[in-house]
């Protein structure tokens, strides 16, 4: 898969950083403003899937190959069930252990930011791995496009 | 009463959509326009008149906002229901791909037997 023409390169290398920022922004205030940790991880993927869409697979794929991206699948859902088994400590499963002081701050909610953290990277490296399988790594797909090239 | 009609009507419309079109892309269509009836339906339980949204901002009077405020408790269940539609809609776009490969047509009324 090849890329696209010269302006769609330039405007995506422009506003590709402000893409992710906002992304990890709309995770670390997920228990202030609408958003959280799904909607900030849907936006990393979607970022991803732009960067393959204009520069091509092997530029993406250089950034967060198929190995990477399933080991963050992972370590996500392993550091999101860590932090329920780290209540234990001072009561139940899943208990917001931290102190919560200085209301409408950044680390006000105690495990609450965590927990977006997590959720936001298994989320974009997940979604993003659904994306790749589908189109670029199906084995169907490469079957037809070469056998429409043999005809 | 009218909001409720409005969405049974969006819901009969995908599935009519998922009976009556036999090409399998637009049954799909229709079966995630059902899912978007259900999640609408579900937050429009919460709803009341005159209501602010449900974010408690710097100076309000916790009152105030209890009494006013939309419910949020259907919100976070709908966020539930649209990950999972999403999971559903991506095995949905795999298998049907899968059966391109096969029969060679997204036409439903073409594929009958099962090919080994």
């Amino acid at each position: 898969m090849e890329g696209m023409t010269f302006i769609v390169k330039t405007i995506t290398r422009l506003l590709i950083g402000a893409i992710f920022l906002f992304a990890i922004y709309i995770t670390f205030y997920g228990h202030l403003t609408p958003g959280g940790g799904f909607a900030g991880g849907i936006m990393v993927a979607c970022g991803f899937i732009l960067l393959t869409l204009a520069f091509g697979k092997k530029m993406s794929l250089g950034k967060l190959s198929d190995f990477w991206a399933s080991l963050l699948d992972n370590l996500g859902a392993f550091t999101f069930w860590s932090i329920g088994m780290l209540g234990y400590i001072a009561g139940y499963y899943f208990m917001n252990f931290i102190e919560k002081s200085n209301p409408f701050g950044l680390f006000s909610a105690g495990t609450i930011l965590a927990s977006n953290i997590a959720i936001c990277i298994k989320v974009g490296s997940s979604i993003f791995a659904v994306f790749m399988a589908l189109t670029i790594f199906g084995r169907f797909i490469s079957d037809l496009i070469a056998a429409e090239d043999e005809d | 009463m009218l909001i409720y009609f409005l969405n049974s009507i969006l819901f009969v419309l995908g599935l009519y959509c998922l009976i009556a079109k036999k090409h399998l892309v637009k049954k799909i269509i229709g079966m995630t326009i059902m899912e978007y009836a259900i999640n609408l339906f579900i937050i429009l339980l919460g709803y009341k008149k005159n209501g602010i949204p449900p974010i408690l901002l710097e100076n309000m009077d916790v009152n105030t906002f209890v009494q006013q405020s939309v419910d949020p408790l259907p919100q976070a269940l709908v966020l539930t229901s649209i990950v999972i539609g999403l999971s559903t809609l991506a095995m949905m776009v795999a298998i049907s791909l899968r059966l391109y490969e096969k029969y060679k047509t997204f036409d439903m009324s073409e594929i009958r037997r099962l090919h080994g």
